[in-house]
């Protein structure tokens, strides 16, 4: 069962990184680069390295994604 | 119309002495495995109980590579300073329409929830996952929620600039007693038993430093998220 979950996991990161870099629009690639963090949360959780599945829910998915969306709004407005 | 293409012999030879030279690195590495592989993680692993902190990744982060966290910290004040000179204080805002009401209501109810774990991540981060980074940047992550729903709510700038600068300090001084009555810099010079392993106050200085390292990172990373939004309000 554990197995199925990481073999899901990695598979599931894998499409949702291939279409976060095919998306036309830069907002929905952010949306879809924070489901590849959320997806490295729970390998890295799953493999016994909490401090890590903190960060990386933290920084990876959370704030650094907020960061890149609001530069996107800067971008957005001076084009 | 044929594909096959006559590749130069010197090309030929180049693979031919490449592949010979790999293969002959690879069975020496072969005939050379050692029996058991000493690793540099377990005689750190072992260490750690002589320092009476029930975390060990912590004291491995703060304590045996106490000077690289210090390095870390002041490569995130630079990205701050950074991002504080490209969006300076020149642009002031100008307050548009409130916010929705939702979001007004829901930042209330959720900044003392998020800023409490926040801290609670902060100040057990000897004993459970966690710690100073992920800690500050989870309560500069309420602090976002509150800039984005209140449009004119604002942390002080001079109060910023002296959290920063004492949490900044503290970690060099502390360093430095270490420096001076152990003769290592970071020495751990407060009590540490292994019998308070596990209790909130255990593990001398560890905890005091990643409360430190806490304070220091929610400053800046509310530092840079203010001073990204504050500028977006007014183009």
């Amino acid at each position: 069962m554990i197995g199925f979950t990481i073999l899901l996991t990695f598979f599931g990161i894998i499409i949702v990184a291939f279409a976060s870099i095919t998306q036309k629009k830069l907002a929905d690639s952010i949306i879809l680069f924070m489901g590849v963090g959320l997806g490295s949360v729970v390998l890295f959780f799953i493999f016994n390295a909490p401090d890590v599945a903190l960060t990386e829910a933290v920084i990876g998915a959370g704030i650094s994604s907020l960061i890149f969306l609001m530069a996107l709004k800067h971008l957005k407005a001076e084009v | 119309m044929s594909i096959k293409r006559t590749l130069p012999t010197s090309v030929l030879s180049g693979f031919a002495l490449s592949g010979a030279f790999v293969l002959t690195i690879l069975q020496l590495l072969l005939q050379n495995i050692p029996k058991d592989i000493d690793r540099a993680g377990d005689s750190l692993l072992q260490l750690n109980a002589s320092e009476g902190v029930a975390n060990a990744v912590t004291t491995v982060v703060v304590y045996f590579r106490g000077f690289d966290t210090l390095g870390e910290i002041a490569v995130l004040f630079i990205a701050a300073l950074g991002i504080g000179l490209m969006l300076g204080e020149n642009e002031r805002c100008v307050i548009k329409a409130q916010s929705n009401f939702m979001l007004h209501t829901g930042a209330k109810l959720l900044f003392p929830i998020i800023t409490l774990y926040g801290v609670y991540v902060m100040s057990y981060g000897h004993l459970s996952p966690g710690g100073g980074f992920q800690g500050g940047v989870i309560i500069a992550s309420g602090i976002l929620l509150l800039l984005i729903s209140h449009r004119d709510f604002e942390v002080p700038h001079s109060f910023i600039v002296w959290l920063e600068t004492l949490a900044g300090v503290a970690y060099v001084l502390i360093g430095l007693i270490g420096l001076l009555t152990l003769d290592v810099f970071l020495g751990n010079f407060l009590p540490h038993d292994v019998s308070q392993m596990g209790l909130l106050l255990s593990g001398g200085i560890i905890p005091i430093i990643y409360i430190i390292v806490g304070i220091k990172v929610g400053s800046e990373m509310s530092a840079i998220v203010q001073s990204l939004i504050k500028r977006g309000d007014n183009v």
